[in-house]
């Protein structure tokens, strides 16, 4: 590459830059009254005066994220290894890692601060649980992404699970993993940034509560500035680090194949044994612990309670209506937005130029950080909810469906270029069959990642629904209301997983019935 | 010079058939067969495309169970046979590992066989199928007709008792082909081992094999059973009368029975 033209580039690219920041001045000077948007002097400045507490803050919480980020995605690949093995107990894995996963942060904080007492337990653990199943999902389809071809050949020698996984399983998921641990690097940041809301002592996620309780505009965008630049830096780390492998990228993003039921009471045999081996998990640790029954609860005090107190039943039903009001369009918005985008750049590639780095960028940023920006710029209605558990779902759904569309064989691609179909023609005769696993796939990882991004908005900026009334339960010592709403969060991801699931099946039936088989 | 050399034993196939069900639609892909193969002998299995041959020898391999019948070679099943590395198969769809290069691929046949490392075999496995240059290519990187070498090389390398070739040289040139067709079966013939060979060539079949079965269209059924009997190895000159008449009958078997029974029925 010839130096002038690389220095072109720079150039136009520091130009822009240059502009953008501009711009985003003009703009925070204009809106000044308006409170929302802080111009970049305004964080500059901040970040110098405040430097040596911005850099502590930010090393405390980098540690818990990293240690966090290795428990996290150990148990991610083990779990995955030992679904393969045990194909199963694959199932119930699957259902069992996805429930605990869909367990809302912003409860299980409080809770975990009252177990770990003080320190930093409670951000090392939501590190790891905001990750293990963005690795498990991931590393799972790389283990099983495996052509009967391969397995075949392994077969035909002999040999058997063992040599099938160290031979091909391992190596064929190594890319996988790679695509698991870049998404997991910013999750595991916030993770241990809502473990810090919980009354921790240090750490950004201390700073951002104080910022936004005295309302310092300035600080709240220097957090969050800090927060997505290290988020951003990991997710290019790791990303370079796979290339520096020479890896293949993923065939798949995130579409793990849909097991097919045997017969129609294996679905519901399967879920009734998932909620069984729940119950008797949350039971059993609370005994095997001797864990104080004041906050506590075990699956039979959650149950007395909602039956008895039909105050608390009201007050619970109607949070969760709210927030579900928020959530369920935002979900929608989320995934139509990241669909038609990825649809939009296959027929119109020039766009995808410009916007998939941006993509990329923002998809890293932790939506924790961020969402009290949104909601305050768009106002404690309905919009600034609906439009964070949107953002929060439209940049991974965008990415898996590029894969998606990605994978279309070259060869059918070819079939339409003989006959110069067009752009359109091409995405809905080819691409779009090649489009629909990964979309799903990406619309069940979406449904925790929509609970997370709704309660934390409401937590943190909105003050309704079931996200602040979990706070507000926590921080009064109301246990039992604490853990009926995380029962009934889990329990509508859980239903809302069935409900995308079964769509999923009956559409891929259809479309590619290939995914369906074993 | 060999552990394996002299095991071979006969295949013999009971009323084995082998019926598809997806979805509620059966496919009838071998209809029930009898049928000894000798050991140390090549069998090439011609017939239209789709009528079962791959099928077939995936049942050999044990890679899939029959519906009906039962398949034994000597006194073992296909799956004890395969439990000690006996047989090796060149699919189809070559099936290389895409992060391994040439040489690994190749080495693989011999690790899964669960025998020990061998560069000079390898090397040498590699120059036969004419890939030396491309040891350290990764098969992305490979023809089509390439890949299908390193796949015949890889099950080369681990020296099976009972070779399974499904279409091997499919991809590859005429004149590539001639000369693998000349330097590849004397590795196997020489250690006694037995040979199943699908191949849409019929040149190929006569050249290779000592008895050739036709198959007719789905169901597979053997339509005629030709024996070959022209000297084995360089001696068979393709040119040569005898030739032409095993390879006319062949054409004649194949043409008989080309089309399937619904379509000739109108
Ligand atoms: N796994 C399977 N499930 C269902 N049907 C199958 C399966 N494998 C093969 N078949 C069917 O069995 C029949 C025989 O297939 P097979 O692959 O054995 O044909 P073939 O003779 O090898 O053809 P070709 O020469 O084209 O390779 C085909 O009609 C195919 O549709
Ligand atoms: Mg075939």
């Amino acid at each position: 590459m010839p130096a002038a033209p690389l220095f072109g580039r720079r150039l136009t690219r520091g130009l822009w830059v240059l502009l953008i920041l501009l711009c985003w001045e003009g703009l925070a000077r204009l809106s000044a009254s308006a409170f929302v948007i802080a111009a970049p002097s305004q964080i500059l400045h901040y970040s110098a005066t405040h430097a040596d507490l911005l850099w502590r803050a930010f090393l405390t919480t980098l540690w818990a994220a990293a240690r966090g980020f290795f428990w996290g995605n150990l148990a991610g690949v083990t779990l995955a290894l030992v679904a393969v093995l045990l194909p199963r107990s694959e199932r119930l894995l699957s259902t069992l890692a996805l429930l605990v996963f869909c367990l809302p942060l912003v409860a299980t904080g409080p809770i975990l601060r009252v177990l770990y007492g003080p320190g930093d337990g409670p951000q090392v653990t939501l590190a790891a649980l905001a990750v293990y199943y963005t690795t498990f999902l991931p590393v799972l389809v790389g283990l099983r992404a495996v052509p009967q071809g391969w397995r075949d050949l392994v077969r035909s020698y002999g040999r058997g699970g063992l040599t099938l996984l160290r031979e091909v399983r391992l190596p064929a998921a190594l890319p996988y993993a790679v695509a698991g641990l870049q998404i997991a690097a910013p999750a595991a940041f916030l993770g241990a940034m809502v473990g810090e809301f919980t009354g921790a002592e240090r750490g950004l996620g201390v700073l951002t509560v104080r910022a936004m309780r005295a309302l310092d505009l300035p600080a709240t965008w220097s957090i969050a500035v800090i927060a997505a630049g290290a988020s951003v830096a990991a997710f290019s780390t790791i990303g370079a680090l796979g290339r520096r492998l020479d890896l293949a990228p993923p065939e798949v993003l995130l579409a793990a194949p849909v097991a097919r039921a045997r017969n129609r009471w294996e679905g519901p045999a399967h879920a009734a044994l998932a909620t069984l081996a729940v119950l008797m998990l949350w039971q059993g640790t609370m005994d095997a612990f001797g864990l104080p029954p004041f906050f506590a609860k075990r699956p039979g005090d959650v149950w007395d309670y909602l039956v008895t107190d039909a105050a608390a039943r009201a007050r619970l039903w109607d949070a969760l209506a709210e927030t579900l009001s928020m959530a369920v369009p935002g979900y929608l918005c989320g995934l139509a937005a990241g669909a038609g985008l990825a649809m939009l750049l296959v027929l119109a590639p020039r766009l995808s130029a410009a916007t998939l780095p941006l993509a990329i960028a923002l998809r890293s940023v932790p939506i924790v950080a961020t969402a009290p920006l949104i909601v305050w710029a768009l106002g404690r209605g309905g919009a600034g909810t609906v439009t964070v558990v949107a953002m929060m779902i439209f940049f991974p759904t965008l990415v898996a469906c590029r894969h998606g569309l990605a994978r279309t064989p070259r060869a059918v691609l070819d079939v339409f270029a003989v006959y110069a179909a067009s752009p359109l023609r091409r995405l809905l005769g080819a691409q779009l069959a090649a489009m629909l696993p990964a979309f799903f796939a990406s619309a069940r990882m979406a449904i925790p990642a929509a609970i997370l991004a709704v309660t934390t908005a409401e937590w943190l900026a909105t003050g309704r629904g079931i996200g602040a009334l979990m706070a507000t339960v926590a921080s009064t010592s109301d246990y039992n209301m604490l853990w009926s709403a995380i029962t009934l969060i889990g329990l509508a991801a859980v239903l809302a997983h069935a409900l995308v699931f079964a769509l999923e099946r009956w559409v891929l039936a259809r479309t590619n019935p290939e995914q369906l088989i074993r | 010079m060999d552990r394996r050399e002299g095991l071979a034993r006969d295949i013999t196939l009971e009323g084995v058939a082998k019926i598809f069900g997806t979805q509620g639609r059966l496919v009838e892909a071998v209809a029930p067969t009898d049928l000894v193969l000798k050991a140390g002998t090549t069998t090439a299995l011609v017939g239209p495309s789709g009528c079962g041959k791959s099928t077939l020898l995936r049942l050999i391999a044990g890679l899939d169970l029959p519906t009906e019948g039962r398949i034994t070679i000597g006194a073992e099943t296909p799956a004890e046979m395969r439990g000690r590395a006996g047989l090796a198969v060149a699919f189809q769809d070559p099936a290389l590992l895409p992060w391994r290069t040439v040489a690994g691929n190749v080495a693989l046949g011999r690790s899964l066989a669960r025998m020990p490392r061998d560069a000079a075999a390898v090397a040498e496995l590699i120059r036969l199928v004419g890939l030396e240059g491309f040891e350290d290519r990764r098969p992305a990187e490979l023809s089509g007709g390439m890949r299908q070498r390193a796949a015949i090389a890889r099950a080369l390398a681990g020296l099976p008792e009972l070779l399974l070739l499904d279409e091997p040289f499919g991809a590859v040139d005429e004149l590539t082909r001639d000369r693998l067709n000349a330097e590849l079966p004397p590795l196997w013939e020489a250690r006694g081992a037995t040979a199943v060979l699908v191949t849409h060539s019929i040149s190929e079949a006569v050249r290779l094999s000592d008895r050739i079965l036709v198959m007719t269209p789905r169901p597979a059924r053997i339509a005629a059973d030709i024996t070959v009997t022209l000297p084995r190895g360089e001696a068979r000159d393709p040119a040569s009368e005898a030739f032409r008449k095993t390879c006319a009958q062949v054409l004649a078997a194949l043409r008989e029975h080309q089309l399937p029974d619904s379509i000739a029925a109108q």
